[in-house]
């Protein structure tokens, strides 16, 4: 027999073969056990002609194999084709949670410091006035002391009115480097309006080392401010007064909505008034027992509910504790 | 404090427009509000149309009775023919006239115009027209020494420009004219005048009786006697002065007494004389004394309240505000000046005590300088003589020792140092004298002015960074040893915030501030804000059953909410304790609850322990359970209907209990076997102590979980079935069919054995 022949004649079979039923009738026909090939090989004799034959086999059996594979892969591709899925539908429902805008802008605020090296103190809320005031350089009479102002538990003890008592308590328990932020609930008797709540939150900041310069703070408030409103950012400093600090500053963050050209969130001023800060008054050093003339250290305070009403364009800060789902979920 | 321009360059002969003043003032002296223009326009020529006119003819309008027709020279050889509607002058008065093309200080734009058939080329002005005063009665009558023609603004200050600024409470100094002057002179390095007031002779000696009785709360008084004090109007200028610096004029010797607060910032009260019995007498008030104020309000005094009175009764709240019956009124011939000095936190007790804000009292409550009342004294002096035309016939000055200048060391090479700029010392000493500051070697005496507020040398340095804080540079601390971490707390309320969210839970943020009633242990704030926020909240969970209620109302879905905050605890101590918990409410009930617990206990590695709880008044009776620092539960219905999952954990007792690593487990070398076992109990067991005991016999056991519990026809009456997923697993071999039977075999024998639990096939 031509084993040539044949082994062209099945090899064409094969290839010719367009579904997997066409493909095993071929089969059975070229490779079956009736088929030409394997009676021939059942009846030879010599060794070579085996060989001959086994090798065409083999190539033969590879061919089928290669051909089931390409026509399987073309009916599941026809399969495919037709299992079509309309994808604008939506996908399973899944609940989603949500951190309230104030932590997050919180966390943001401590990931900032903690880059920069600071720690994240926990204050109280509730102090003495010794910690909320005396230890503050608060003079008597401070119109902040008056029960008008503040929420009192009793003459001593009151809802602390602003972050700066957590600074009095660390420094009070070690030496310096101080590196501390505190974050958290401060109370004012307030009227609520769209821009006040009595209960509010501040991130304090306090800096203690040798050589802490003015320069130290308006570099570290460029940074924060940089992390919260943009890298485009600038820093302005303005004097005041804080009974805390000397010299006081506060300090304005160029305007990230008109950039310094003038819109009404920054009363065409292109600044943005961000909160408090300044060099800690000697005062509070004789208290905890630092040496001032070893000593210098900065301090900030800044309201976070300030932060989310200008960077999110809030209207109204009460909506904050409505703690309606529609408006959390925005954020 | 509003600072009208043309006053501040009075005192300091500054040219820069009023905005580039602003934004110096605002960057190193005190904010600037805004800067406001008030009275004429300066726009267009618009002041060229305002003359001072002569009225040549004045009579009755041909057809209307009630005005005037008038001819009016205003300095063009030819007169203008005006009609106006005032009768207070007639022909030969010096007034104020308006051409057409003005622009008025209410926007309106005159024209020529026919009133009543007669044309009327010009207006007439009154000064409230003008801005210049409140009087609507009639027109306003010039001096006549002014010539028809010249230009009003040479002779009456027409428009002005206004800084409004906002000054703080350390700087009582900048609450006056002259004040701002003397920072805007260091600010633009220009000559500051000399301070505004200047004694005239005084011809009699008339010298009040006047007695200081508290030297503390009153520590200068001085008391100035003026005779044949025609009282009247104050003339335009000062009218205009009043107006632009916010005071409404009133007459002419209480204006003055304005005008000098203002100027110097030194308040001054003046009395009607002959009211006075006896003398003057600074005294706290006595029991039972009474005072009617200025505003015609009797009020009660207070034994702390500082008076001034005369030999007979209080006659004034010593620097907050006058008593009706010695206030100066239109019959007064003769008056006394107080220039005075109050101690600030009497006037401010005083001031909140009557619920008494004053221009006065918000100065004497900052700290006015006790040196400043002879100035003030003489500036009134030289303008009630010079303005009003009264006699000064006496004087006295009472007074014990007026407080030193501190002296305070100052070393430049520090103030550099601290601001973090290289600042020279001769810039630094010549910023400091420009502020009156004087400077001998590395001493300072401080001008009286800045007394209370400059003591130390960081106030010095404060001084000198004023002027340069644009120039500070941009730099970070050197960070010696500085290493910034969250603690173990912190961290671990951010996994919980975290897993909770995982699970679809939105935080909220409640008030800490509750009704009283709801806890009677709870910490009560004696002068609540409002009823509603009257004790400090022990739990967070009536928050979260609010805060549900509204999403609910609002027709919300999903709503699973938590919240980590603070609740205060009495401690016996004096400060409460505060401590952080975890609360949360969601839809799915006990189950919903129960699952968001276990999930945040797997978040923290910890074993959830569990066991049945009354439910209290929060809780549904058959669906509350104790935890390990906690409770979870279904609210009861009359709390929050629906089937709500509730819990509450504090997270002190939780994170104490997490531990410091987790051990490795070898899960995936060798597989587990997995068998279900269904077993038939007594219906009042809890899967949860089958459970418990399962764990304790086998130590192979690797997971255990309930995942069917039925009661019903297919076991007996009063018994239930429990069905149990377990897998066995060991770390260090595959486990044999024959292991697994043996284990088995062993729970279902203690089963049997503690519960008579029966094996289902």
């Amino acid at each position: 027999m031509d084993v040539q022949a044949l082994e062209r004649e099945a090899q064409s079979a094969f290839a010719g073969a367009s579904t997997p039923a066409e493909l095993d009738e071929a089969r059975v026909r070229y490779l079956g056990r009736k088929s030409p090939l394997k009676q021939a090989l059942r009846e030879v004799r010599d060794r070579e002609s085996g060989m001959s034959l086994n090798a065409a086999r083999e190539r033969l059996e590879t061919a089928v194999t290669a051909r089931e594979e390409e026509l399987g892969r073309a009916e599941l591709d026809r399969a495919l084709a037709e299992d079509v899925v309309d994808v604008t539908l939506p996908g399973e429902a899944q609940r989603r949670g949500h951190l309230h805008l104030i932590t997050q802008i919180r966390r943001e605020i401590e990931d900032v410091f903690l880059g920069l090296g600071y720690e994240v103190v926990d204050g109280r809320e509730v102090e003495t006035t010794r910690y909320n005031f005396d230890a503050l350089n608060f003079p008597e009479g401070h119109p902040a002391r008056s029960r008008l102002a503040s929420l009192y538990l009793n003459g001593d003890v009151l809802l602390r009115t602003e972050t700066s008592p957590a600074q009095i308590r660390v420094m009070e328990s070690r030496e310096p480097p101080v590196y501390m932020v505190s974050l958290g609930r401060v109370y004012r008797r307030d009227t609520p309006d769209a821009t006040h709540n009595p209960i509010f939150h501040q991130v304090e900041g306090l800096a203690v080392d040798e050589g802490i310069t003015l320069a130290d703070l308006k570099g570290t408030l460029l940074y924060a401010m940089r992390a919260l409103f943009g890298e485009e950012r600038e820093i302005r400093f303005r004097t005041h007064y804080f009974p805390f600090t000397e010299p006081s500053i506060e300090p304005d963050v160029s305007c990230f909505l008109c950039d310094g050209g003038g819109c009404r969130v920054c009363r065409f001023s292109g600044w943005i008034e961000m909160g408090g800060s300044g060099m800690v008054h000697p005062a509070l050093y004789e208290h905890v027992g630092y040496d001032p003339e070893r000593y210098s250290g900065f301090a900030f305070g800044l309201g976070l509910e300030r932060i989310a009403l200008l960077r999110h364009g809030l209207p109204d800060l009460r909506q904050l504790w409505d703690n309606d789902l529609r408006l959390l979920s925005q954020f | 404090m509003r600072v009208p321009l043309s006053w501040l360059r009075e005192y300091v002969s500054v040219d820069a427009p009023a905005s580039e003043i602003a934004k110096r003032l605002a960057v190193s002296s005190a904010e600037v509000e805004r800067v406001t223009r008030i009275g004429v326009p300066d726009e267009d020529g618009n002041l060229g149309h305002f003359r001072v006119g002569r009225v040549l003819e004045a009579g009755k309008h041909p057809n209307a009775d009630r005005l005037q027709l008038c001819r009016v020279d205003v300095g063009e050889g030819e007169s203008r023919q005006i009609v106006c509607g005032a009768w207070n002058f007639g022909a030969g008065a010096t007034v104020a006239v308006a051409l057409p093309g003005a622009v008025l200080p209410d926007g309106r734009k005159l024209e020529r115009a026919k009133l009543r058939g007669t044309v009327s080329d010009g207006m007439i002005l009154s000064e409230s027209e003008l801005e210049l005063g409140a009087d609507q009665g009639g027109i306003m009558v010039l001096p006549e020494s002014w010539e028809p023609g010249t230009p009003l603004a040479d002779a009456l200050p027409l428009g002005e420009e206004v800084l409004e600024i906002e000054t703080t409470p350390n700087r009582p100094d900048l609450l006056s004219v002259y004040g701002i002057a003397r920072e805007v002179a260091s600010l633009f390095r220009l000559e500051l005048a000399a301070p505004p007031g200047t004694d005239p002779r005084l011809a009699e000696d008339e010298t009040p009786s006047i007695e200081i009785r508290d030297p503390a709360g009153c520590p200068r008084y001085l008391g100035r006697v003026f005779q044949d004090v025609p009282l009247g109007p104050s003339p335009p200028w000062l009218k205009a002065r009043l107006l632009a610096g916010g005071m409404r004029p009133i007459s002419n010797v209480v204006d003055v007494t304005n005008y000098v607060m203002l100027a110097l910032g030194n308040p001054l009260h003046a009395f009607d004389l002959e009211t006075i019995r006896g003398g003057i007498v600074v005294r706290r008030a006595g029991a039972g004394e009474a005072l009617t104020t200025l505003d015609g309000v009797a009020r009660k005094l207070d034994p702390a309240d500082l008076v001034i009175a005369d030999h007979e009764r209080a006659i004034a709240f010593a620097g907050v505000m006058g008593g009706e019956e010695t206030e100066v009124r239109e019959k007064t011939t003769s008056i006394l000046l107080e220039a005075a000095n109050f101690e600030p936190v009497g006037i401010l007790r005083t001031s909140e005590r009557h619920g008494l804000r004053t221009e006065g009292s918000n100065r004497w409550e900052k700290g006015v300088d006790p040196h400043l009342a002879a100035q003030a004294a003489a500036l009134a002096t030289e303008l009630l003589v010079s303005v009003a035309g009264a006699r000064w016939s006496g004087h006295a000055d009472v007074h014990g020792e007026l407080p030193e200048r501190p002296i305070v060391r100052f070393r430049p090479e520090r103030a550099s140092e601290l601001i973090g700029l290289e600042i020279p010392a001769e810039e630094q000493r010549q910023t400091l004298e420009r502020l009156g500051f004087e400077l001998e070697g590395d001493v300072v005496r401080v001008p009286t002015w800045r007394a209370r507020d400059v003591g130390r040398e960081v106030d010095l340095v404060e001084e000198v960074a004023r002027f340069r804080l644009a120039d500070v540079p941009f730099t970070l601390p050197r960070r010696r040893e500085m290493f910034g971490r969250l603690s173990k707390e912190q961290r671990l309320r951010r996994v919980l915030e975290d897993v909770l969210v995982g699970l679809g839970f939105t935080e909220a943020y409640t008030s800490s501030l509750v009704p009283t009633g709801q806890d009677d242990g709870a910490v009560a704030l004696p002068e609540p804000l409002s009823a509603e926020q009257a004790a400090l909240r022990t739990t967070l969970i009536r928050g979260l059953v609010e805060a549900a209620s509204r999403n609910i109302d609002a027709g919300n879905d999903e709503i699973a909410l938590f919240e980590i905050a603070r609740v205060y605890l009495r401690s016996g101590e004096s400060l409460p304790d505060e401590r952080w918990r975890l609360a949360g409410v969601t839809e799915g009930g006990f189950a919903g609850a129960k699952g968001a617990v276990e999930a945040l206990h797997a978040g923290l590695h910890l074993e959830l322990r569990i066991a049945r709880a009354d439910g209290g008044v929060l809780l549904h009776p058959g669906k509350a359970a104790a935890l390990e620092g906690g409770w979870l539960g279904e609210l009861h219905p009359a709390l929050l209907a629906g089937g709500w999952g509730a819990w509450e954990l504090d997270l002190a007792e939780l994170f104490a209990r997490v531990p410091e690593r987790v051990a490795y487990e070898d899960v995936v070398s060798y597989p587990a076997v997995h068998q279900d076992l269904a077993f038939v109990v007594d219906d009042g067991l809890l899967a949860g102590e089958l459970v418990d005991v399962v764990r304790e016999v086998a130590p192979e056991l690797r997971e255990v979980r309930v995942f069917d519990v039925y009661r019903g026809d297919q076991v007996p009456p009063g018994r239930q079935s429990i069905a149990l997923h377990v897998s066995f697993q060991s770390p260090e071999r595959t486990l044999s069919d024959e292991d697994a039977r043996e284990i088995r075999e062993r729970i279902v024998a203690t089963l049997a054995e503690r519960f008579g639990a029966e094996l289902r096939a």
